[in-house]
C-alpha cells in the first residue's frame, strides 16, 4: 500500500510538471493555431542555460527563471514576427507546411547551437533539499517546491487569462479574430504577444524541470510529444484540462513502472495519445 | 609558371607532412602506429583529449630512444598517424583502409567502442596488419576467427566487479542481499546477468532486478520497489549519464542500504549529481598512485595531456593498446608483422593495473579496482594492498 501511495504521489508531481510544459503549447495552439515543434527544445535550451547559470554563479533558481522569462519572451516575439507571421499570407496548406518546416528547423538549429556552445552532455541543478518522511512514505522537498511553482504559475495564468484585458483580448481573438479587430483588438499584435507569453512560460517550466531531471540539447522533441499528448487528452486551450491530463499521464507512467516494467513508461505517452485519438477524437476536456 | 611552382611547393609540403614510409623488417625510420580517435560525434566526450594524449605518449617513448628492437640492436622512434573517426563506424572503416593502403602504417592500435570494433578488425585481417583495439569490450566481437586482432578494454564484463564481490565477502557486517538496477543496454545487461549469478553463488540473496530505459526520467516506481525490498546492497549497472536522475531521486526518496554500487562511477556522474554521489562505490580500471608496470609513464602522459582517469575512465584501455603493441614489437625483436602477431599471442603484457594476457580469441583478462567517493574525492578502497583510502562500511551517507 505504501509503495502504491508513494508512486501515486510521484505521479501527481511528475504530471504537474508535464502539464506546465504543455500550458504554453496549448495556449499558443489555441490562439495562434501554430503547432510549435520547437517548444520542448526551448525548454531544453533554457534548462541548459539555467544549469550553467546555477553552476557558474550559484544563482537562486527563482532568479534564474525571472531572468530567462523576459529573454525568451523577447526572442519568441521577434521569432514570430520574422519567421511565422509571414506564413499567414500563404494559403492554408502552404502556411501549415511552412509552420512545420520552420519550427522543426528551429528545433534542429537550436539543439545543435546549444550542443556546440555548452556541450551535448546532460546538465541539471543539483539542489538538494531535505525530504519529508511520513512512515514509509517519503516526499521530496524539491518536488514539493516544484509543485508549489506549478500551482503559482497555474493561478497566475488563470488570473491573467480570465481577469485581465490581455486575457479577454486573447479569448476574443480565439473566438472571432475579425470581430475582435473591429472592436479595437489588434489580432496580429495579440497573436505575437500570446506566442511570446506561451514561450516565456517555458522558462519557468525549464527551471522547475531541471531541478528534478537532467536536460540535454537534444531531448526537446520527446517533451513536445508529451505536451501534444496532454493537449490531445486535456483539450486544446484548456488549462485545467491540461493539468488533469498531465497528472493522468504522470500517474499512468508511475503505475506502468510499478506493475509492469519501467522501461515501458516513456512509450506510454504515445500509446495514450493514439488511444485517445481513436476513442475520443476531440479530447477528454472542453475546447476553449 | 607561378601556378606550377605553387603546385609543386604544395605537393612537397604535403609529402613532407606525411609520416616517413615504414620499412618493415628493416632498422631504418620510425615504427608507425595507425589509429583513429572519436574526436567528434557522440563518443567525443569520452575521447576528445586523446590526440594530445597519443602524441605525448610517443614523445615520452621517444625520450628514451623509442622501441627496443633486438634485431636492429637499437631503439627505433615511435610515430603515430591519427585520424578522427567522428564516432562513425563507416568513417572508421574508410580510415583504416586508408592507413593500410595510403599511409602504409606498420601496425594498428586503439579503435574504441563496440560499434567501431565490429566492422574495423576485418581490415586488419585483410591486410595482415596486427591490431590491438582499445575499448572494445563485447566478447562476441572476438568470436569471429580473427587472426590479427587483440583488445585491451578495462575492465571486461566477466571481470567487471571481481574485486567488489571479493570485498563483499570480507566486510563486516556482511551483506545478505542485493538488488540490481540495470540500464537497458547490452553491455550493462551482460554485467547484471554475469554478476547476479555470481552474487547468488557466493550466498547473496538477489531480491530483484529492475531494467530501465535511458529515456526514463521519473524513477519513483522503481525506487519504491527497491526501498520496499530493503536490500543490503544496491548494484546499479548503468552508464553514467543514464543514471543521473536515478541517483538523485534515490537520495531525494531516502533510499537506505549498506552500499550503493555503480558500475560507471565517473567524473561526469559526480559533476551532475553533486553531493549525492558521496559514499557510493564503483569501479575504476586504474588510478594514479596505484603503482605498477609503466605507471610512471602513464601518469606523466596523462598529466602532460591534461587527462584525468576519473573524467576519461577509458584512458587506460587506450594507453594499454599502445603499450601492448610496443611490448609485442619488443618481444618479437623485429619490426615484422607476422613475428609481432606470434609474440602477441604468447605475450603477457605489463600494464599499470597488472599483467594482461589474452585468450586464443585475443580477448583479455583485464579487471578493475573498487573505488569509493569519500569527501568529494575518489579513492581506491579494494584490494587493500593498493588502496588509496580506507573503505567506509556500511557507507555512512546511505545509512542516513
Amino acid at each position: 500500500m505504501e509503495v502504491l501511495l508513494q508512486v501515486l504521489i510521484g505521479g501527481v508531481l511528475l504530471g504537474g510538471l508535464y502539464a506546465l510544459v504543455a500550458f504554453g503549447l496549448s495556449l499558443i495552439y489555441g490562439v495562434v493555431r501554430i503547432l510549435n515543434f520547437a517548444h520542448g527544445t526551448l525548454l531544453a535550451v533554457c534548462g541548459v542555460a539555467a544549469s550553467l547559470a546555477f553552476s557558474a554563479w550559484q544563482m537562486h533558481p527563482a532568479l534564474i527563471a525571472a531572468m530567462l522569462a523576459p529573454l525568451l519572451f523577447a526572442f519568441a516575439w521577434a521569432y514570430y514576427h520574422l519567421l511565422l507571421r509571414p506564413l499567414a499570407a500563404r494559403n492554408h496548406f502552404e502556411g501549415t507546411v511552412g509552420t512545420v518546416l520552420v519550427t522543426v528547423g528551429t528545433l534542429l538549429i537550436l539543439s545543435d547551437l546549444t550542443a556546440k556552445a555548452a556541450g551535448s552532455t546532460q546538465r541539471n541543478i543539483p539542489l538538494r533539499l531535505p525530504a519529508l518522511e511520513f512512515g514509509e512514505i517519503v516526499v521530496s522537498s524539491t518536488q514539493l517546491l516544484i509543485l508549489g511553482g506549478i500551482v503559482v504559475l497555474t493561478i497566475v495564468m488563470h488570473v491573467l487569462l480570465k481577469h485581465t484585458w490581455f486575457g479577454r483580448a486573447i479569448r476574443a481573438v480565439t473566438q472571432d479574430g475579425v470581430g475582435a479587430q473591429i472592436c479595437g483588438v489588434r489580432s496580429v499584435h495579440m497573436k505575437a504577444l500570446t506566442f511570446a507569453f506561451g514561450s516565456a512560460t517555458v522558462a519557468v517550466a525549464a527551471v522547475l524541470y531541471v531541478l528534478s531531471f537532467p536536460v540535454d540539447p537534444y531531448m526537446g522533441f520527446g517533451l513536445t510529444v508529451k505536451a501534444f499528448t496532454i493537449i490531445v487528452v486535456g483539450g486544446v486551450g484548456n488549462l485545467p484540462g491540461a493539468l488533469l491530463a498531465g497528472v493522468f499521464l504522470g500517474v499512468a507512467e508511475g503505475l506502468t513502472g510499478l506493475y509492469w516494467k519501467p522501461e515501458w513508461a516513456p512509450a506510454l505517452s504515445v500509446i495514450a495519445m493514439l488511444l485517445i485519438l481513436v476513442v475520443w477524437p476531440k479530447g477528454l476536456g472542453r475546447s476553449a | 609558371m607561378r601556378t606550377i611552382a605553387i603546385a609543386v611547393a604544395a605537393a612537397s609540403t604535403l609529402l613532407a607532412s606525411l609520416p616517413a614510409a615504414a620499412k618493415l623488417n628493416s632498422c631504418d625510420g620510425p615504427v608507425v602506429f595507425g589509429t583513429t580517435l572519436s574526436e567528434t560525434g557522440p563518443f567525443s566526450t569520452l575521447a576528445d583529449r586523446w590526440r594530445k594524449l597519443t602524441e605525448v605518449f610517443a614523445e615520452e617513448i621517444n625520450k628514451s630512444g623509442g622501441i627496443a628492437v633486438k634485431a636492429c640492436n637499437k631503439k627505433l622512434p615511435l610515430q603515430f598517424v591519427i585520424y578522427d573517426d567522428q564516432s562513425v563506424p563507416a568513417t572508421a572503416v574508410q580510415l583504416y583502409e586508408k592507413m593500410a593502403t595510403v599511409d602504409k602504417v606498420d601496425f594498428f592500435v586503439g579503435p574504441d567502442w563496440s560499434s567501431i570494433g565490429g566492422p574495423v578488425p576485418p581490415i586488419a585481417d585483410k591486410y595482415q596488419i596486427p591490431m590491438v583495439m582499445a575499448n572494445v569490450a563485447t566478447p562476441a566481437l572476438y568470436d569471429r576467427g580473427l587472426r590479427y586482432t587483440w583488445g585491451t578494454p578495462f575492465p571486461v564484463v566477466p571481470n567487471w566487479s571481481t574485486r567488489y564481490f571479493d570485498m563483499l565477502t570480507k566486510v563486516n557486517p556482511k551483506p545478505q542481499s542485493i538488488y540490481f538496477i540495470t540500464h537497458d543496454n547490452p553491455v550493462m545487461k551482460g554485467i547484471t546477468a554475469s554478476w547476479s549469478k555470481k552474487a547468488e553463488a557466493q550466498g547473496l540473496k538477489v531480491l530483484g532486478n529492475e531494467t530501465f530505459s535511458p529515456e526514463l526520467k521519473d524513477f519513483t516506481a522503481l525506487i519504491a520497489k527497491v526501498r520496499a525490498a530493503k536490500a543490503d546492497v544496491i548494484y546499479i549497472s548503468s552508464y553514467d549519464n543514464a543514471s543521473v536522475p536515478l541517483v538523485q531521486q534515490m537520495r531525494q526518496l531516502k533510499v537506505r542500504a549498506m552500499d550503493v554500487h555503480h558500475t560507471m562511477l565517473t567524473g561526469a556522474l559526480a559533476r551532475q549529481v553533486g553531493a549525492d554521489i558521496e559514499g557510493m562505490t564503483g569501479e575504476l580500471s586504474w588510478y594514479p598512485g596505484v603503482k605498477g608496470a609503466y605507471s610512471e609513464l602513464v601518469e606523466t602522459v596523462m598529466q602532460r595531456s591534461n587527462v584525468t582517469m576519473f573524467d576519461y575512465i577509458w584512458t587506460l584501455g587506450r594507453l594499454t593498446s599502445y603499450l601492448a603493441m610496443v611490448q609485442g614489437i619488443e618481444k618479437a625483436g623485429v619490426v615484422d608483422r607476422e613475428k609481432v602477431r606470434e609474440a602477441l599471442f604468447k605475450a603477457t603484457i605489463r600494464s599499470p593495473a597488472g599483467d594482461v594476457t589474452f585468450d586464443e580469441r585475443g580477448f583479455p583478462n583485464t579487471g578493475a579496482f573498487t573505488v569509493q567517493m569519500q569527501n568529494g574525492k575518489v579513492n581506491v578502497v579494494w584490494p587493500p594492498e593498493v588502496a588509496t583510502g580506507r573503505l567506509a562500511w556500511p557507507s555512512p551517507s546511505w545509512q542516513q
